[in-house]
């Protein structure tokens, strides 16, 4: 069997459910800056309280799957994107310890508020930036990083950032649009008809000009041509869906399709990347580990995702339903 | 002035990871009292362990959200200042911490959310379930990561070709020769820490006259745990040492204060040192004799082996590794009279109006977290200069990543860190300022040598006299 394919398979399936769980969670977040009114500002987050730690804690699946079957890949890639990634952990955990001082500090709960926007921004960003750094490319040399930790900041990058930013905002409005009560509803239909067009227009300066700057780009979009542009259409076709509806449509059907753009957008990537792990210059078997490293995560994933897998659901179907008005009591 | 990358990666991650520890004990400790108190609460109904649940699940969820928040830091740090570390070790510690991710955080994250909001929404009997469940996912955290960190120790179960670490069998590199001690000692610790915590802040609700049944209750079962606990801990600390002596000798002989290969016969026991690494002995040495050889060798004139044994090139920093220990040892030592103290006032129906035992108790609340901390410390300066013993060592682990970004990163995450510390502060002390408390501390000490002393003279001539 092929240990390194089905580990990177693995590595883009907690990858994506972080992308999509923490997604709605850091967009929730974003929102919350543009909210003034108290009351509603604590509905929102009470939204995402009960479940937004398992969220993120794919993430640190993600990172140690990364560790574990692909220990080249991390040692590249971590010091490549150094800046970003420890920013990126800053703001994450001024988003994680929001939840808890905005319910306990009485005096703070304003600045509590925007540390927690700001956190979900800024971590959305520096994922951005990530996701736009990957693309560029990331210079390797006898398998360590050999660029400069401020490649980041170019234009890529940046934009990407910024598209990013855009797309988890459409998650957040979509989630609030499926969670919340009446006085949300026009909050979260609002956000979506901003955001939504926006997160397509970035989307698509960011890919344009990705193909421009990266021959490797050039060449994955030569080699699975058709692919790719069925791709573009799906997500064309989701971004305007999403936009016309935004203001009438049934709560579930905008959050869906939020994460119908950002599945084709992560399949889109995965199609542009692989067969290489490092984009562009090191091959996912290449930067593998040994196969006894491989075989026991691989077995250990198997056995337990499922019953993970399980218990989360448990735990979102307890907390079904609209999202109480007065909160969760402790 | 030139910055060695190697530092400062090395003071960033020793940091973060001091930060973050400090949690992780707290909750560990925590996570299995509130399923005590939650079961003690199911089978009697009564209403005071339901608010002791409450009081202390607020304070664990904070904890727990800091824990996790600081934790993730690590687990991509292994990168970001230690590549050289993470591609030769990702094989053997990548899969463990994988397994711990995918059977310990999931669980906590899981359970913790119905734990935390789920009182109304879930039975009785469920909601004690998910605290076991976090409480289970705590401890099985805990053995996964020493499993890992024990195998920096005491690595095993690998093989080495031309610089790529293969790893030949698990149950070797997961049952490494020190996880079986070191997991235990660590446990221990944390349910210390958190025992002295909940003991403590009885006790000042005590001394305030407020919230009586509530204090009594918490006092009475920390100061229970926290005596049967340090009685085990004395012991499984004694195993940890014969294990690490055979394993790492240098980081016992650096502990002890010893240079000369073989100490003097009695050998002494040292307590305060000036050690001078280059000329390789102590400037200035303040002893207990005969104490050495009887404490380390059991015997009355045994001798010690000391820090010379070690090639120069691979001793650890004495300094570091001498006072860390001997913190630790110290408030071990504390701590072991306070379970004595307590089972003596137990036996005499005076735990709760016993002042001095009570304001001892709250000065010892944070003593479990200085103990483990200075305990770490121990085990991983000790371990230099080696990050993976004999395998590994510390300066060429580090990143290819500049030391001006290391420089900047670090300092960022000190202001991070230093203002969530003050935040905590400020909600659960609101009316700290250290003079204040300072000066109280003053005017208690005066108080007491130039009041209760002679008060008590007066009273022991009288009986004397009388």
């Amino acid at each position: 069997m092929d240990l390194p394919l089905l580990s990177a398979s693995f590595l883009a399936f907690t990858l994506t459910l972080y992308v999509i769980l923490d997604g709605f969670d850091l967009g929730v977040g974003i929102l919350l800056l543009f909210q003034p009114a108290k009351p509603a500002r604590d509905h929102m987050v009470d939204s995402i309280t009960p479940t937004w730690d398992g969220n993120e804690t794919w993430i640190i699946m993600a990172g140690v799957t990364l560790l574990a079957a692909f220990p080249i890949a991390y040692s590249i890639l971590l010091p490549a994107f150094y800046l970003p990634v420890i920013v990126m952990l800053l703001a994450l955990g001024f988003r994680g310890v929001s939840f808890e001082f905005r319910v306990q500090s009485k005096q703070h709960r304003r600045a509590w508020d925007v540390a927690f926007g700001v956190g979900s921004l800024v971590a959305a960003l520096m994922q951005g930036l990530v996701v736009g750094g990957l693309m560029q490319g990331v210079t390797v040399q006898n398998r360590y990083f050999a660029g400069s930790v401020l490649d980041i900041f170019r234009p890529l990058p940046i934009i990407s950032g910024i598209t990013l930013l855009f797309g988890y905002a459409v998650l957040g409005g979509g989630w609030l649009k499926l969670k919340s009560n009446v006085s949300l509803q026009h909050f979260a239909s609002r956000s979506l008809r901003i955001c939504a067009p926006a997160f397509a227009i970035f989307f698509a300066i960011a890919c344009i000009y990705a193909v421009r700057i990266q021959p490797g780009i050039r060449s994955q979009w030569a080699s699975h041509g058709i692919a790719l542009a069925c791709l573009v259409g799906l997500f064309a076709l989701a971004a305007g869906m999403l936009t016309a509806l935004s203001g009438k449509s049934r709560p579930a059907l905008p959050f869906l399709l939020g994460l119908l753009l950002f599945d084709v957008g992560i399949t889109g990537m995965a199609f542009i990347v692989f067969p290489k792990i490092v984009p562009f210059s090191v091959s996912l078997w290449d930067a593998a580990s040994s196969s006894t490293s491989q075989r026991l995560v691989m077995i250990g994933a198997a056995c337990v995702t499922p019953v993970v897998l399980a218990y989360s659901a448990f735990a979102y179907w307890i907390f079904r339903g609209k999202t109480p008005e007065d909160g969760w009591k402790t | 002035m030139t910055l060695d990358p190697s530092v400062l990666a090395r003071i960033q991650f020793a940091f973060t990871v001091s930060f973050h520890i400090i949690f992780p004990t707290m909750s560990i400790g925590l996570a299995s009292f509130l399923a005590v108190i939650e079961a003690l609460w199911l089978k009697t109904k009564n209403p005071t362990y339901l608010q002791i649940y409450r009081f202390w699940l607020n304070i664990f969820a904070m904890g727990f959200g800091i824990g996790v928040v600081t934790g993730i830091v690590l687990s991509f740090e292994f990168g970001l200042g230690f590549a050289r570390f993470a591609q030769t070790a990702g094989p053997a510690i990548g899969p463990l911490i994988g397994l711990e991710v995918l059977t310990a955080f999931f669980l906590e994250a899981g359970f913790l959310g119905i734990m935390l909001f789920g009182f109304n929404r879930v039975g009785p009997k469920l909601h004690f379930v998910a605290t076991c469940m976090v409480a289970v996912g705590t401890l099985l955290s805990a053995s996964w990561i020493l499993s890992a960190n024990s195998w920096m120790q005491t690595p095993a179960g690998v093989a080495i070709h031309d610089g790529q670490l293969t790893v030949v069998n698990w149950r070797h590199v997961l049952m490494n020769p020190s996880w079986p001690y070191r997991l235990p000692h660590m446990l221990t610790a944390a349910y210390l820490t958190a025992s002295f915590m909940v003991a403590g802040v009885g006790a000042w609700y005590l001394l305030r006259g407020k919230h009586q049944e509530f204090a009594r209750r918490t006092v009475a079962l920390g100061t229970a745990f926290a005596t049967v606990l340090i009685a085990g801990q004395v012991f499984i600390g004694d195993i940890v040492y014969g294990t690490m002596l055979k394993y790492q000798p240098s980081k016992m002989q650096a502990a002890e204060g010893f240079w000369e290969k073989q100490s003097q016969s009695p050998a002494p026991y040292y307590w305060f040192i000036v050690p001078d690494q280059k000329d390789q002995r102590n400037r200035f040495a303040l002893a207990t004799p005969y104490l050495g050889s009887i404490w380390l060798t059991h015997s009355l004139k045994g001798r010690v082996e000391g820090l010379k044994n070690t090639p120069r090139e691979l001793q650890p920093r004495m300094v570091l590794v001498f006072y860390a220990f001997r913190i630790m040892y110290c408030l071990a030592m504390l701590m072991f009279a306070m379970g004595v103290a307590s089972l003596w006032l137990r036996f005499r129906g005076a735990l709760f109006n016993s002042r001095w035992f009570l304001w001892m108790l709250v000065f010892m609340s944070p003593s479990g977290i200085i103990a483990t901390l200075a305990g770490w410390y121990v085990a991983e300066t000790g371990r230099q200069p080696w990050v993976i013993f004999g395998i590994l060592k510390t300066v060429d682990a580090v990143s290819p990543v500049p030391s001006q970004a290391l420089l900047s990163t670090l300092i960022a995450f000190v202001c991070v860190l230093c203002h969530l510390h003050n935040c905590l502060r400020d909600l659960y002390i609101p009316d700290y300022s250290p003079r204040a408390c300072g000066s109280s501390c003053l005017r208690r000490s005066v108080w007491f040598y130039k009041e209760r002393i002679p008060a008590l003279r007066a009273r022991q001539s009288e009986t004397i006299g009388g």
